[in-house]
């Protein structure tokens, strides 16, 4: 009769042990249901309207309560949300998009098509990207109740990129609520089909939204904005604390779990918390000087080009940065690496030169006889302040004469917008997610661009639908900004966040955050 | 009193009709306008334009003056532009948190600031009179700010006794009010110490000279009740005035404190309205701040007569 070997009680018992460690660190990383998510914010938004303002704070708050027809993927292309998909005819000329059914809105009612063509309609009014796209659209309306068909005027290659971008997006509003609030009014009654509902809005103190439990979440993995939301935590609570040194010590003592938009300065004070974390935000801005294209000595393309040619950007990138190389990215690319589609790497283009000798030759060919440049800045984004102050040194160098004018950012953006009131003034351009938004290439903007050949490829861009010949057209219209010099780019800056470690899934890797698919650790 | 007193009443319409007009061409004349900012950076011109015309805001700015008077003589201080409310709403809503604060840092001002200069004059040339001085002069020299930031470092982050931010009304946790505002309060206060302190001394020292007391001495009085009852009194006519100059003074003072401890009151209502250009919100901050600042005045010359019979006003 054999003996049976006797498994020794320690290895049982050591056995047991790492099962229960292993499945106690799995529940850990588990999600769970619960709590309140409490966001320290820059300050209070001017609207919950998503139609009518393109504030990024906005943008956040509003993608928590609506949704549109499309979304943005981790690859910052679109991908179908309130929309099961679209259907393209032959001629490129009509979408037809089916709609999810049984999503519900915040009110019980159920979305259907004539609640979508209301939306879309105001937005299609009032919205920066939705004036862009309806200028080309010859009919939108519902064929039934889950169908909408949109005829356009031409063929277009920005419908679902323009459905899809999240600021001052096509959000999906009750028809009631759409058509009772003319485009140019704001919409003061929040209803939406977003993972959130609007509970309460205590201006200057907080906005609590708390999870809709009949939300209709779709069924693939979260993928960048889109795919699946669930909302874990019972409510977030936005809290505007306008001064930055205060939201970061109300992370660090856990008044809050998460807060945006901070200095650089608290980098390394975060990353010694053992309680919270420090978080690189990537895409944030990257660093522009516009210039004045239509009046003024900036009309001159050969002293852009001077400008253009004198600076050393990486400097100025380090010092903007607080010296900290996380926080800075050299980059020609008009679109960051975060929009793969877009970014582009060409060789042999005239950024960051720092060639005084060139910009000096420039200067003398532009007939520059030293007046003064009014060069516009404030110090409300230290960021703008810092990069312009540099830039004035590396231009006073080569023989500008600067007129640095520092004014409070209201009367930036206000004087912006009359062309006798300066010759550039600096700003940061968020990630565009088609060479179309590219606003700083448009007529209409601050810095009135109209050279001939840059419209003529917007245009073509606005039309050519097949992806290989875009993607030349957008390499031929990197070129030309470069030699033509609307604006000036300097390098990419990226912005700090923080969270509390009990923070859970928050996905790092968005521009603007969002808090579906988070939870809270108890 | 009566006639004074009507007098008084009567002169305030004039004095705030002026503060008014002047607030409202400032904000007016100064670039920048609501719009822009509500519409956000990306905003084309033509929105922009759009939008001005919806708010009236088109229209030459001395329709709007007339307009805004006519407003105010109703009643109606108009409605925020940013806040989609009427100001007179978002002003009460403020109120207590500002009302809290102040009264709050007054008494932390004068508990300290009116003890420390009486103590420093009783005990003139003493170690507790330089010291007493030395910490009043640090109480003027330091910033608002700075102290505000440093509080909340150490008591809030370092040592985790109290909250770095935020406010809790009183009528919904009293418990957690007085929380909330101690380190507000004692920044605000400190900073408002020093000079009530210095006055103080001063004033006690002058009395303390006065013949009267001399005679208190000689009889045999203790130091303790020749101070703070005999002198103490009679030098208080010239601190009551710092006082009441200190309440007004905090009223704007707040505002700092405020922003740094992200209180909701009026002082961080009035800096967002300026940033924003929230025209009306300015208008009715500044009107009920200059009104307050009025009245405060009158209360504090009425008060004179109280603490010094000899005081009559006809």
């Amino acid at each position: 009769m054999a003996r049976s070997v006797p498994v020794p009680k320690v290895l049982v018992a050591v056995v047991a042990v790492l099962l229960v460690a292993v499945g106690a660190a799995l529940a850990a990383d588990a999600p769970r249901k619960g709590g309140v998510l409490r966001v320290g914010n820059l300050g209070e938004p001017p609207a919950l309207d998503a139609h009518w303002t393109t504030a990024s704070i906005t943008e956040t708050l509003t993608n928590h309560i609506y949704e549109g027809l499309y979304s943005l993927d981790s690859g910052n292309r679109p991908t179908p949300m309130l929309a099961e998909g679209v259907t393209v005819s032959k001629d490129g000329l009509v979408y037809t998009f089916k709609l999810r059914q049984g999503v519900k809105f915040h009110n019980g009612k159920e979305m259907t098509s004539e609640d979508v063509v209301a939306s879309l309609a105001r937005w299609g009014r009032q919205a920066v990207p939705g004036k862009a796209l309806f200028a080309q659209v010859a009919e939108f309306k519902g064929l039934d109740k889950y169908t909408v068909e949109l005829r356009l005027k031409d063929k277009s290659a920005i419908v679902l990129i323009s459905l899809a971008v999240p600021n001052n997006f096509g959000a999906i509003y009750p028809k009631e609520i759409a058509e009772k609030f003319p485009p140019e009014q704001k919409v003061t009654e929040y209803i939406g089909t977003g993972p959130f509902k609007l509970a309460e809005w205590k201006p200057d103190q907080y906005i609590r939204m708390v999870r809709f439990d009949e939300y209709k979440s779709r069924n693939e993995k979260p993928n960048g904005y889109g795919g699946g939301k669930t909302a874990y935590v019972d409510e977030i609570r936005w809290v505007p604390v306008p001064e930055v040194a205060t939201r970061v010590a109300q992370v660090e003592t856990g008044e809050l779990d998460f807060a945006d938009d901070l200095n650089l300065d608290a980098y390394d004070r975060l990353k010694k918390n053992p309680n919270a974390r420090a978080i690189v935000s990537k895409p944030y801005y990257w660093l522009v000087a516009v210039m004045n294209k239509k009046e003024g000595l900036m009309t001159n393309q050969k002293l852009r080009q001077a400008w253009q040619a004198a600076i050393d950007i990486e400097p100025i990138m380090k010092n903007v940065a607080g010296g900290k190389t996380e926080f800075y990215r050299m980059d020609s690319s008009l679109a960051p690496v975060e929009v793969a589609a877009w970014h582009t790497k060409l060789a042999g283009l005239p950024w960051n030169e720092h060639n005084k000798d060139k910009a000096k030759r420039l200067l003398q060919e532009a007939g520059y006889k030293r007046e003064p440049i009014r060069f516009m800045t404030t110090q409300e984004y230290k960021w703008m302040y810092d990069f312009a102050l540099l830039t004035k040194q590396q231009l006073e160098d080569v023989g500008f004469n600067i007129d640095l004018q520092v004014v409070d950012w209201a009367t930036l953006v206000k004087r912006r917008n009359n062309p006798k009131e300066y010759d550039a003034f600096t700003t940061g351009m968020g990630a565009f997610y088609d060479p179309t938004h590219h606003i700083y290439l448009t007529a209409g903007w601050p810095g009135w661009t109209t050279d001939e050949d840059i419209l003529r490829l917007q245009a073509e861009l606005a039309r050519e639908t097949d992806p290989r010949k875009r993607m030349a057209l957008w390499e031929q219209q990197t070129r030309q900004f470069y030699e033509k010099v609307p604006v000036i780019r300097y390098g990419d800056l990226f912005g700090l966040r923080a969270a509390r470690n009990t923070v859970k899934g928050f996905n790092e890797k968005t521009e603007r955050v969002r808090f579906y698919n988070v939870w809270l650790e108890k | 009193m009566g006639p004074y007193l009507l007098r008084r009443l009567a002169a305030i319409v004039p004095v705030l009709a002026v503060v008014v007009t002047v607030v409202f061409l400032l904000i007016h004349l100064i670039p920048g306008d609501p719009v822009s900012v509500m519409l956000g950076p990306d905003a084309t011109p033509s929105q922009i334009e759009a939008t001005r015309k919806g708010l009236g805001l088109d229209r030459p700015i001395y329709e709007q003056l007339i307009g805004f008077y006519a407003r105010i003589l109703r009643g109606d201080l108009g409605q925020s532009y940013f806040l989609d409310r009427p100001v007179s709403q978002a002003l009460w809503e403020r109120a207590e948190p500002t009302l809290v604060l102040m009264l709050s840092a007054l008494v932390v001002a004068v508990a300290i600031g009116v003890p420390s200069g009486t103590i420093a004059a009783a005990h003139r040339g003493s170690a507790w009179d330089r010291g007493l001085m030395l910490v009043s002069l640090l109480g003027v020299c330091i910033p608002g700010f700075w102290l505000s930031l440093n509080f909340i470092y150490f008591f809030a982050v370092r040592l985790g006794w109290l909250p770095a931010a935020g406010y809790v009304s009183v009528f919904t946790d009293p418990v957690g009010a007085v929380r909330y505002m101690v380190l507000p309060a004692f920044s605000l206060g400190f900073n408002q110490s020093a000079l009530i302190a210095r006055i103080s001394r001063s004033c006690m020292l002058e009395v303390l000279q006065q013949d009267y007391i001399r005679t208190a001495r000689a009889k045999g009085l203790s130091h303790r009740a020749v101070t703070w009852v005999h002198a103490f009194r009679n030098a208080l006519v010239p601190v009551v005035t710092v006082i009441g100059i200190t309440t007004a003074v905090l009223i704007g003072g707040a505002v700092v404190t405020e922003i740094v401890f992200n209180i909701p009151g009026l002082g961080r209502l009035i800096i967002s309205a300026i940033l924003r250009r929230d025209y009306p919100v300015v208008q009715g901050v500044v009107l009920v701040t200059a009104t307050a600042y009025v009245l405060i005045n009158l209360g504090v010359d009425l008060l004179y007569a109280i603490i010094d019979p000899r005081i009559r006003y006809d």
